[in-house]
């Protein structure tokens, strides 16, 4: 490919994007008058009655929910264009605990991660000097604190909800890592990770820095495979959010996951770490639970434990964590998420 | 040249092996893509984020999906 060929490319992607962003705001300032149209026009559906009420959110949510995503996911890509976990890794060697498992968890936010990589990302850390409580502080931030979930819940309900889900999360990650720190489990890491931790640290990977329309590019890239990946999840979770708003009375939800009752919380929690979904997937079922009078705290505490407790990335640590210390990782991260929800049941 | 993929076989990393052979057959030259999936091996090559590449034995992209246009510019290059 000729420098000339490329330059126009990504010139023509420019003009692309610029058509993009006024297009995106015209289909969002729509969306709510064409989907009541649809549900209450088009089908002929009743307002207010069950099915009415379950069928408008559908069509309001589905275009709502993407056309979010898109812009979130674009944003956060190019942010992370500029986070290379390499030198994450040389911040956070030889950090003492304390401000180590602060950092961690502050970069686990921004660090790109998919729970494929937790395990070269984990021995990687281990063997360039990073403490094993450090690392699982940025464990547990990495995906507990989404970072397409926190500009979606930023989008969706306001900087406030955006704000506790991540301070909550920061908390936990801090406060995990330290207690996991503390336990000195190095000996129950597999036998083949001890071996590998005895090597010398590899030296430093040199990568060459993206130019700005590189970034774009990566960034457009990040939103196709993104999107392009998690839809058949939110669609999921638009239909469960659409019969919770339809069907199941405020009356229940407020018994089941309101603040008064102890069981809740840990309700919630039970419900959601077999719940393997999206970060995205689970915004609506989210915003239907808030619509019907579940308690902020059991929701937040629902919340984090399908997207940072999943049965998926424990499978893939247990082929490096002994069972022992696979358990009390996940029961520290899941007694965190607990103290959380009773907290803000108790507080809000 | 030598093109080493690593990745312990998610979605990601099947596509970044796809990738990888497309840019080699579309070069001519003679390539051989190797993939990795051992993490023991990738760890003892400085890989901490997948999918990785490697070409030569020099790590060159590692944590996202590089295209076959990519990869195919770093082989002629």
């Amino acid at each position: 490919m000729s420098d000339g060929s490329l330059q126009s490319s990504s010139f023509r992607r420019g003009g692309w994007l610029l058509l993009a962003l006024p297009l995106w705001v015209f289909l969002y300032a729509v969306n709510h008058t064409v989907s009541e149209w649809v549900a209450f026009r088009l089908l002929g559906l009743t307002p207010k009655s069950h099915l009415g009420e379950a069928v408008a959110f559908l069509f309001y949510d589905t275009p709502k929910v993407l056309l979010l995503l898109t812009l979130v996911v674009f944003i956060v890509t190019f942010i992370q264009t500029f986070v290379n976990p390499g030198r994450v890794r040389d911040a956070l060697s030889r950090r003492r605990p304390g401000l180590g498992n602060a950092l961690a968890s502050l970069f686990g936010i921004v660090t790109p991660f998919c729970s494929c990589s937790a395990v070269p990302l984990f021995i990687g850390f281990l063997r360039a000097g990073v403490p094993l409580g450090v690392t699982f502080s940025f464990l547990v931030a990495a995906p507990m604190i989404n970072e397409v979930a926190l500009g979606m819940l930023f989008a969706m309900f306001g900087w406030k909800i955006a704000a506790l889900y991540a301070g909550t999360g920061l908390a936990i990650a801090f406060t995990s890592g330290l207690i996991l720190g503390q336990l000195h489990m190095e000996r129950h890491l597999e036998g083949w990770v001890q071996d590998a931790l005895k090597g010398p640290a590899v030296g430093e990977l040199e990568e060459e820095t993206p130019t700005l329309s590189a970034r774009i590019e990566l960034a457009v890239q990040g939103v196709k495979e993104i999107v392009g990946k998690v839809w058949p999840y939110i669609l999921a979770g638009i239909a469960v959010g659409a019969f919770i708003h339809g069907y199941v009375p405020e009356s229940l939800m407020a018994g089941l996951l309101g603040k008064n009752h102890w069981y809740s919380v840990p309700l919630a929690v039970l419900i959601g770490v077999p719940l393997y979904s999206n970060a995205a997937g689970v915004m609506p079922i989210v915003e239907a639970l808030l619509g019907k009078g579940a308690a902020l705290g059991s929701t937040l505490a629902f919340m984090m434990a399908v997207i940072g407790l999943s049965l998926p990335e424990t499978i893939i640590l247990s082929k490096v964590m002994r069972p022992r210390l696979i358990a009390t990782f996940v029961s520290v991260v899941a007694l965190g998420i607990l103290l959380v929800g009773y907290l803000f049941n108790a507080i809000l | 040249m030598l093109i080493e993929v690593f990745g312990p076989g998610c979605m990601k990393c099947q596509t970044m092996e796809k990738h990888a052979k497309e840019a080699a057959a579309q070069s001519g030259g003679e390539h051989q893509v190797v993939k990795i999936s051992d993490y023991a091996a990738m760890v003892a090559r400085g890989v901490l984020s997948t999918p990785a590449l490697a070409l030569d034995g020099q790590v060159k992209f590692q944590g996202r999906v590089a295209s076959a246009d990519e990869i195919l510019a770093l082989l002629k290059g």
